[in-house]
């Protein structure tokens, strides 16, 4: 610790702080424009500086200066002042003063600055700048006429996005921020600079001219996307969500957020939201009453027993969660309850179940940068949660972790530096895992271990996983596996990483029991920043899972209600939040079950694909409405509180499945709280006490050693290995109605190697055609660099599941 | 005026097809030295005359660099050409002493004749004009540069001969 003082105030702070920092500490304001906390100080603007009485002569920038014993500081002295208030007048001297006009207004620093620092005159005289603003994309407005160069949009860009789109052009008065030979913003449009610019140059599109900022009410909240639960702002005015609005000390992400977080919110105030129940009459849905509606529905429900099942997204709160599991299972009596495809969630109920006698992973985001080693399985980690992406960016970036990757395709975490990335053929992972943890067996790098429960079985069982019998298999050579194999043994502290979703069917139960085998061999769990953390695909995939909304005693999984609506056996569906027919695989098979099934009940935001089949549709609120928790893929476990009243005559689906188990006998929790203290797994934690940031529910390990089955695929003869998987502008199918993301990724599209596309003679962009044993679709090719030659890969958000019926590698034909 | 002489720096001119083994051959030279983004780029330059656009992805890919970062650094220095250059580069001195003997008529000539003014290049790629600072050559001054070859006490008759001369040399 070092101590000095600031304005004869005696502050003590670690020694590697800076005047700015100190100051801070000791609550004297210093202005800055330049700085960030996020970022690596800079020193750009000169609104920092002080004085320093050992360093008498000069002014000294507070960002960039490093405190030392005994320094002096004086924060606001005359020729400090003076100095500021010139800067301000150099700035203001070409910056146009369309304040009115201008939706930074009211949250400007410039504008506070000079306001603070009365500079209502300027002794300087020029022109103003006259720079063409950049209107080339729907999301982000670049007017470099009020740019200040203070450059956070370049260094977040850098830093912490790793997408480096922006870039200082030029030298001296001519410099400008600009992209490369100063074209149209081409990037992933998270809207990190926007987040970050101090004035008005770079600004939100969509809600430009909405408001006022200063009209705007601010309402925290947690993001509705994926399961990174990051801690969003929502900007209301007039009871509708009009943006999202930056608060850098909210999270663990200190307010960084993704294209979905922040421009994907347009769905909560969309004109798109039903309005009404509807029921179907005469083939046609109409418009109806909440009583009809839910007397319709009881009255299906009512003894329907095992021929009813349901189906539930996992954007529902906790509570809702265990209101309609309490429906069905008790009053309803059936046992047919299951979400996300069913498969999409076995890693965690069956495969981490057994590997670690608990359905979560014991690992957490923030383990992330604590960590000295990351083995991250699918570069989409990147693409299924951007933020958690951005901690990956900043692990390796700035803390110098060690990034190795298992992909079947290359992806942006693995142009970081020193990341190393092991390409494998589709469909080989599990394989490639196993031999791994041969050669910690082997090479006595798991010695550890040899108690476990399932060790002697295991080490048994991996005798066909030699590296050098796989290599071929996993199209990854024996030395790379063994490499792999030492270096993760020999960090002490390592975290393995994979996503689950309904695109990632290659991530099952044996995958997750092969990387949970890893993490018990080499003795990497229960350390702080070491074991293993999974990626779920929805913002409250872990509570489905906690809530135990999964099949009970002899139910239905997902697929067999599906087969079952098929066959007649289940007569009643009740569909909450999911959209089958385009998230789920084979839609033709959904499709033919959705319209077999006597009665199907929708409960969604939107009159979806899947709910255009219904013969009741009830309109449900988003998480912007309705009070409860979400608990994040970490097992982070937030409040969120309504910001706005129900849209329409929407209804939460608290209320909703509570009015059915009161109408069908039975009773309801009344309160969200009373819901939830009914989840067994969130026993240590109070609902009344859940703060902004939530509260982690333990994850208690049992360790467990499983031999993984290794399924072997093949690609047909002459076809190319279609592979699905996130797009980083979606998550599942909602973002589909959230403008922003629409804009910045309208359709889908399939990315192609260069190879194949020189034999195909395919030509980036052109339309292409798809076509599987299942069925074809038409996208548009995107020839890229990530793909190796005779792999392809599909966003599945678009329907891809017209071509694809849930096997891990689909060999398909690509035509023009 | 000389017959020789394109007049026509409107339109924009068409780059020349771009042959990565040359960038390719630079890249390979300095791809393990820390810092290499600088002499990579001036190796480029020196191989194709200046720095193609197709090179700067090549580079970004190769090098793990973000385009736009080697753009900024292309537009910070002068010492780079985005733009293909003439074979033969005309410089004229607007230093002071130059200024003083006359330099804006030097200027005014090579415009009237070549139909080029400051950092542009005649459409048959013969020259590339260019006004600097000083050349550091005042005792010289009017002062004119064609590539290394330099032209002391400038007249508008010696703006004739240099282009007459040049324009007769092989493309």
């Amino acid at each position: 610790m070092v101590t000095l003082t600031i304005d004869d105030k005696q502050v003590q702070v670690e020694k590697d702080a800076t005047i700015y920092e100190a100051a801070k500490a000791a609550g004297i304001n210093i202005p800055i424009l330049c700085h960030d906390k996020k970022l690596k100080p800079f020193g750009a603007c000169r609104m920092c500086l002080v004085e320093v009485e050992q360093m008498k002569g000069r002014l000294i920038p507070a960002c960039t200066t490093p405190v030392t014993e005994g320094m002096i500081v004086r924060s606001s002295t005359p020729p400090v002042e003076k100095a500021r208030k010139l800067v301000l007048e150099l700035l203001l001297l070409n910056h146009p003063l369309d304040c009115p006009v201008c939706d930074k207004g009211g949250d400007c620093d410039l504008q506070n600055l000079a306001y603070d620092h009365k500079v209502n005159v300027n002794r300087l005289n020029d022109e103003k700048f006259h720079h063409v603003i950049d209107y080339n994309n729907p999301l982000i407005e670049r007017d470099q006429n009020r740019c200040v160069l203070c450059g956070k949009c370049v260094r977040i860009c850098d830093e912490i996005v790793s997408r480096g789109a922006l870039t200082f052009i030029s030298r001296g008065i001519e410099t400008k921020i600009g992209t490369e030979f100063d074209g149209p913003l081409s990037c992933e449009f998270c809207g990190s600079c926007i987040s970050v610019c101090p004035v008005g140059a770079l600004l939100a599109r969509p809600f430009k001219f909405k408001s006022r900022f200063w009209a705007l009410q601010k309402k925290t909240s947690v993001c509705g996307y994926c399961g990174t639960g990051c801690s969003v702002t929502l900007g209301v005015k007039d009871n509708k969500v009009l943006t999202t609005v930056y608060d850098e000390n909210q999270g663990f992400h200190n307010g960084q957020l993704c294209v979905r977080g922040r421009f994907g919110y347009q769905f909560i105030s969309s004109d798109k939201r039903l309005k009404s129940p509807l029921i179907r009459k005469n083939g046609q849905l109409v418009e109806a009453g909440w009583d009809e509606a839910l007397e319709l529905v009881a009255n299906r429900l009512k003894g329907a027993g095992a021929s009813a099942a349901a189906l539930a997204t996992p954007r529902m709160t906790n509570e809702e969660l265990v209101l309609l599991k309490q429906l069905m299972t008790q009053q309803v009596g059936s046992a047919n309850i299951d979400h996300s495809a069913g498969y999409a969630h076995a890693a965690l109920t069956e495969g981490l179940a057994k590997s670690f006698g608990v359905a979560a992973a014991p690992s957490s985001i923030l383990d992330i940068q604590k960590s000295d080693l990351l083995l991250v399985i699918k570069s989409d980690a990147y693409e299924t949660h951007p933020v958690v992406g951005f901690e990956i960016n900043l692990a390796v970036k700035n803390k110098g972790v060690d990034l190795q990757i298992l992909s079947d395709k290359r992806g942006k975490l693995g142009k970081l530096p020193k990341a190393n990335t092991l390409l494998h053929k589709p469909g080989s992972e599990v394989a490639l895992l196993n031999a791994i943890a041969k050669v910690l067996i082997d090479e006595n790098l798991a010695g550890a271990a040899a108690s476990v429960t399932g060790y002697a079985e295991l080490a048994a069982g991996l005798a066909a996983f030699a590296p050098e019998q796989v290599a071929a298999q996993c199209g990854v050579s024996a030395d790379a596996i063994k490499q792999l194999a030492r270096t993760y043994a020999a960090a002490e502290k390592a975290l393995i990483v994979f996503p689950v979703g309904l695109a990632y069917p290659a991530h099952t139960a044996q995958l997750a029991h092969a990387a949970a085998n890893l993490a018990i061999l080499a003795g990497k769990l229960g350390k702080e920043g070491s074991g293993l953390l999974v990626l779920q695909e929805k913002n409250n995939s872990q509570g489905a899972v906690d809530v135990g909304f999964v099949p009970g005693n002899g139910g239905m999984t997902a697929q067999q209600i599906l087969d079952g609506c098929l066959s007649g056996s289940i007569k009643t569906l009740l569909v909450a939040g999911e959209n089958p027919v385009v998230s789920y695989p084979g839609q033709s098979k959904v499709k033919d079950a959705l319209q077999k099934v006597d009665f199907l009940v929708v409960a969604d935001l939107f009159l979806t694909e899947t709910a255009q089949q219904a013969d009741v549709v009830l309109p449900v609120c988003s998480y912007a409405e309705k009070e409860g928790t979400y608990t994040a893929t970490d097992r982070r476990v937030q409040k969120v509180t309504p910001a706005i009243p129900a849209v329409g005559q929407s209804r939460t689906e608290f209320t909703v499945y509570g009015d059915l188990i009161r109408a069908l006998g039975g009773q309801a929790p009344t309160t969200p709280a009373d819901a939830f203290a009914q989840i067994p797994a969130y026993a240590g934690i109070e609902y009344a006490a859940l703060a902004d940031d939530g509260a982690f529910a333990p994850v208690a390990v049992k360790p467990a050693l499983v031999l993984p089955v290794a399924a072997a695929t093949q690609v047909e003869a002459g076809k190319i290995a279609l592979l699905t998987g996130a797009a980083l502008y979606h998550c599942g199918t909602m973002s589909h109605y959230g403008e922003g993301t629409v804009a910045a990724c309208p359709e889908g599209y399939l990315e192609l190697s260069y190879a194949d596309a020189a034999r195909l003679q395919i030509a980036d962009g052109v339309e292409v055609t798809v076509a599987s044993n299942e069925g074809s679709i038409t996208l548009q090719a995107r020839i890229s660099l990530r793909m190796p030659e005779g792999v392809a890969f599909a966003p599945y958000h678009f329907a891809i599941n017209q071509v694809w019926s849930g096997a891990v590698v689909t060999s398909v034909t690509v035509s023009k | 005026m000389s017959e020789a002489v394109a007049v026509n720096q409107e339109t924009e001119m068409e780059e020349p097809v771009f042959d990565p083994a040359l960038a390719e051959m630079v890249i390979e030279k300095y791809k393990d030295i820390p810092g290499n983004l600088m002499p990579v780029l001036q190796g480029i330059q020196d191989e194709y005359g200046y720095v193609p656009k197709a090179a700067v992805g090549l580079v970004a890919e190769r090098l793990n660099v973000y385009p736009s970062q080697i753009y900024g650094v292309l537009t910070f220095y002068a010492q780079f050409h985005l733009k293909p250059r003439g074979k033969y580069i005309i410089r004229v001195c607007m230093g002071t002493a130059c200024h003083v003997l006359g330099a804006e008529r030097i200027r005014e000539t090579f415009f009237e004749r070549l139909g080029i003014g400051h950092a542009e290049t005649s459409q048959d790629r013969r020259f590339t004009f260019e006004l600097v600072a000083c050349l550091g050559a005042c005792g010289m001054a009017p002062l004119a540069m064609v590539n290394d070859e330099t032209y002391g006490k400038m007249t508008v008759q010696k703006v004739d001969e240099i282009i007459k001369e040049y324009s007769s040399l092989p493309l």
